[in-house]
């Protein structure tokens, strides 16, 4: 289910055929009927591999459930034949599937409210983290790999190794850090709650550093690349801006491995923000799913797993329209 | 909101007289300023329940979050004592099987309905319904039986067996008066939105990974008798937030976003305690304390004079003073020293001697070392497998195995994943295991070393990890539920926690401590008798 279109030599063969414009807008609808549908087959992997892993770990779900409790042997019992712990696997697994064919996600062990409730009330969270994010890191490294593309080499390499001491820092320490300048001594935004639009600039910033230094780095690489192609000869020769040059045409090119990059940002960022949510005290997926996961809570680890999935692959096909629509090359192919 | 307290700044707690200095570390019983009615109180805790009825969750986060939205029947001031509060009086028939109680008259829960026993009982009968699935309530009374409203305004409740817990179990916000209308609903809703008769209501209620805000019930006339204040509450209202980071927490309280906080890390405390402006307000947790739990049932531990000498021969309060930066006390004895009913008799067992130990260990046969030093005793080294899966014990367990080792005693850690941690703790596969477990009596004493609540596969988790099996205790026990009083309850259980000491049944470290960290202007800061702070009696001086 990765990003980029591959170029079969059929295709290539037949699309040559073609008229771009008409026929590359019937791709790129077969195209997205095709992804929508092998999406389905990907949930239900998702499904299926939750549900082994989570009987996988050890301990007994009822047990796990249990295990800060004092209870009677008729209510462990109660709770035993409710859930359907006691169910033969293959059973449960059937029993998972139909229902969530169904839509019915049932309610969380651990919490006790309906799943769907639960996910309602905390993904808005997340996905205005993730797009804060997103967006922070497009624009950040646009304006470091557009600066720092045509320097010196020294320059260069002087941004590259910045940029690898801020991969290097892992995005909780980054955070703290961020927490204990700007919030605690400079009181600049505050340490807590994700209520207030300040609220949100911290934790974007602890998120994006990272996912903006490796982009930015894959940006210069590909503007570089695209400054050696013969077409920057012949824009130059047509007498166009050093400045326009870059950003309309030169950009474009460097555009596509970073749009696949960042389809697999945003699919880890929903979920994969624990850390940051749990610093900065935000509501969010993966403080959801952490607990979940760590008190076996199966209807609510398979509905985190099924909405991630989800969004992964809806972000991987606006990316194959992304791709579509910035490098006409693809056009041609993507069946 | 927030964007307004930011301005309040880091210094925002250092302003204003501050009389009484919040009566910081310990009781904090100086009310010298005249409370001051209003404000909002913003409070920042650091774990939050799963669900919040308190008749379906056991954490300590839902007792106090509850606590300000539901009364009791009986109250339990901090020492134990039992007093009046919903209902107004009781008496016990001579067999101890039935109790009544007439209850107070004009009570209404915040959603504009009566107070009465019909209410007492659906209450009562929702805790122990199957369906309710409660996870610590229903074990609470376990003796219940049945209850019926014999008039509008008295209850009377029979017991299956004696049980001299009952008063002490229905006091606790678990057991507590939540309107009748509500618990007809679905269960998912009393997850979030709890209705009582308390000092506070929420409406909204809780929120999880956000919080819940109170406001005040300006009708609240029953506050219990031998509570610190009666009528309504003094704040407008309470704000709390979950804020799960530890140094999160700490850094919105020092910039002013919150006024107070629960559960300081002990680094946390220690950087509190240098900063002028806040005050530290504590309590020892009742209940047991943080321990060692030795698995008498089998292995080298099931030998008392190796338990004894484990006791003797690691200095475990010098261990406790370096790794908590001298915040936690060591323990005394099996019970926490502020828990009612603690014998303190007990604690001159708990020394340090060295030597004592080294004797013990060649009593029990392991005379031999090997080559790294170690105890042996038919060629096989005296190894103790400590197992634990919260990480946050590292530290301790690594300084422990270190003053063992002094002895020739070989701890080997395992940090376990909960699954391994639950499989491995039902089959008794493990000789040490650590934990606390707070409780606000000495019942619990039953709940840790009644054999009935030894964990198996068949029974599930229970609390008994010592596995600790003794005919005279479990005599004990039964003596302690049938007893007449509390003064006799508490007699029996003195008697329990000597034998459990001559038994070295457990390994006491230190009484972990409640905490609730504040700005200068929080007056007034109780704890409740489970160690939870009493935020419906909090007022603000600034």
């Amino acid at each position: 289910m990765a990003g980029v279109l591959k170029t079969s030599p059929a295709g290539v063969a037949e699309a040559r055929n073609r008229r771009r414009s008409g026929q590359g807008r019937r791709t790129l609808v077969r195209l997205v009927l095709v992804r929508l549908a092998a999406s389905a087959g990907v949930l239900w992997g998702a499904v299926t591999v939750t549900f082994v892993l989570l009987q996988v770990m050890p301990g007994s779900t009822a047990d796990v459930l249990l295990a800060r409790s004092s209870v009677s042997p008729e209510v462990r019992a109660g709770i035993v034949a409710q859930y359907g712990l006691d169910d033969p696997l293959p059973v449960q697994y059937l029993t998972y599937l139909g229902r969530i064919a169904r839509g019915e996600f049932g309610e969380s062990y651990v919490l006790r409210r309906p799943v769907w409730d639960e996910i309602a009330a905390q993904l808005p969270g997340t996905l205005l983290l993730v797009a804060t994010t997103l967006l922070a890191t497009v624009v950040a490294s646009v304006v470091l790999g557009v600066v720092s593309a045509n320097r010196r080499a020294w320059v260069r390499s002087l941004f590259a190794s910045a940029e690898s001491l801020v991969v290097a820092l892992p995005p909780f320490w980054l955070g703290l850090l961020l927490l204990t300048v700007f919030s605690c001594t400079l009181h600049w935004f505050p340490a807590i709650g994700s209520s207030s639009p300040s609220g949100l600039v911290l934790p974007t910033a602890a998120l994006a550093a990272g996912p903006a230094a490796v982009v930015a780095g894959v940006l210069r690489e590909g503007l570089l690349r695209a400054m050696d192609e013969p077409f920057v000869v012949t824009a130059r020769a047509r007498g166009i801006g050093e400045a326009a040059l870059r950003l309309r045409h030169v950009l474009r090119h460097a555009l596509l491995p970073v749009t696949t990059l960042l389809g697999w940002i945003a699919g880890s960022l929903i979920g994969g923000a624990v850390i940051i949510e749990i610093v900065f005290s935000r509501q969010g997926i993966g403080r959801l799913a952490l607990s979940a996961v760590a008190n076996k809570d199966m209807p609510m680890v398979i509905a985190v797993v099924l909405v991630t999935a989800a969004a992964f692959v809806l972000v991987t096909i606006a990316v194959d329209i992304l791709t579509w629509v910035i490098d006409p090359r693809t056009r041609d192919a993507g069946r | 909101m927030l964007v307004l307290a930011l301005a309040a700044g880091c210094s925002s707690g250092a302003d204003g007289p501050a009389p009484a200095a919040g009566g910081a570390a310990g009781g904090g019983e100086a009310g010298a300023a005249s409370p001051r009615a209003g404000g909002t109180l913003r409070l920042a805790v650091e774990k939050e329940p799963e669900c919040l009825d308190p008749h379906q969750s056991p954490t300590e986060s839902a007792r106090l979050l509850t606590r300000p939205l539901v009364d009791s029947l009986v109250y339990q001031d901090p020492r134990g004592g039992l007093h009046p509060w919903l209902a107004r009086e009781w008496t016990v028939s001579g067999d101890r099987l039935t109790y009544t109680f007439r209850l107070r008259e004009g009570v209404t829960f915040t959603d504009g309905r009566k107070f009465d026993a019909a209410a007492v009982v659906a209450n009562l009968d929702h805790v122990v319904d199957p369906k309710t699935k409660s996870l610590l309530a229903a074990s609470l009374i376990a003796a219940y039986e049945s209850a019926k409203a014999v008039d509008p305004l008295t209850v009377e409740v029979k017991l299956k067996r004696p049980d001299s817990g009952f008063l002490s179990a229905l006091a606790q916000p678990n057991l507590g008066i939540e309107s009748p209308a509500t618990l007809k609903g679905p269960a998912s809703k009393l997850c979030a939105v709890v209705v009582g008769t308390g000092p506070f209501r929420s409406d909204g209620g809780f929120t999880p990974q956000k919080g819940i805000d109170y406001v005040r019930n300006p009708a609240y006339a029953w506050a219990p008798e031998g509570a610190a204040r009666g009528g309504p509450g003094l704040l407008d209202r309470i704000e709390v937030t979950v804020v799960p980071d530890n140094s999160a927490r700490l850094g919105a309280l020092t910039s002013g976003q919150v006024d107070a906080v629960t559960g300081l890390a002990p680094a946390g405390i220690g950087t509190l305690k240098s900063t002028p402006g806040f005050a530290l307000h504590t309590t020892r947790f009742p209940g047991a304390n943080y321990s060692y739990w030795p698995n008498t049932a089998k292995g080298p531990l099931s030998d008392v004079n190796v338990r004894k000498a484990l006791r003797a021969g690691i200095d475990w309060r010098r261990i406790v003073k370096n790794v908590y930066f001298g915040v936690y006390d060591g323990a005394d004895g099996p019970l926490s020293a502020s828990t009612p009913g603690y014998d303190p008799s007990v604690a001159a067992a708990y020394g340090h001697d060295p030597a004592e130990a080294n004797r013990l260990l060649d009593q029990a046969g392991w005379t031999q070392r090997d080559a790294q030093g170690y105890r042996t005793k038919d060629g096989r080294r005296l190894t103790l497998r400590h197992m634990w899966s919260d990480p946050s014990v590292g530290n301790l367990a690594v300084q422990i195995q270190a003053a063992a080792r002094q002895i020739g005693v070989e701890l080997v850690e395992e940090n376990l994943d909960g699954g391994t941690f639950v499989d491995r703790l039902l089959a008794g596969d493990y000789e040490l295991i650590d934990t606390s477990f707070s409780s606000p009596g000495p019942d619990v004493l039953r709940v840790l070393f009644g054999a009935d609540n030894i964990p198996t596969p068949e029974r599930g988790i229970s609390n008994n990890m010592a596995r600790y099996d003794n005919p005279e205790v479990e005599s004990a026990f039964r003596r302690a539920l049938g007893a007449r009083d509390q003064a006799e309850q508490f007699g029996v259980y003195a008697e329990v926690q000597r034998r459990i000491t001559e038994d070295a049944a457990v390994l006491p470290i230190y009484s972990p401590l409640s905490t609730l960290a504040a700005r200068e202007g929080v007056r007034d800061v109780r704890f409740n008798v489970d160690g939870t702070p009493d935020l419906s009696g909090i007022w603000l001086a600034s």
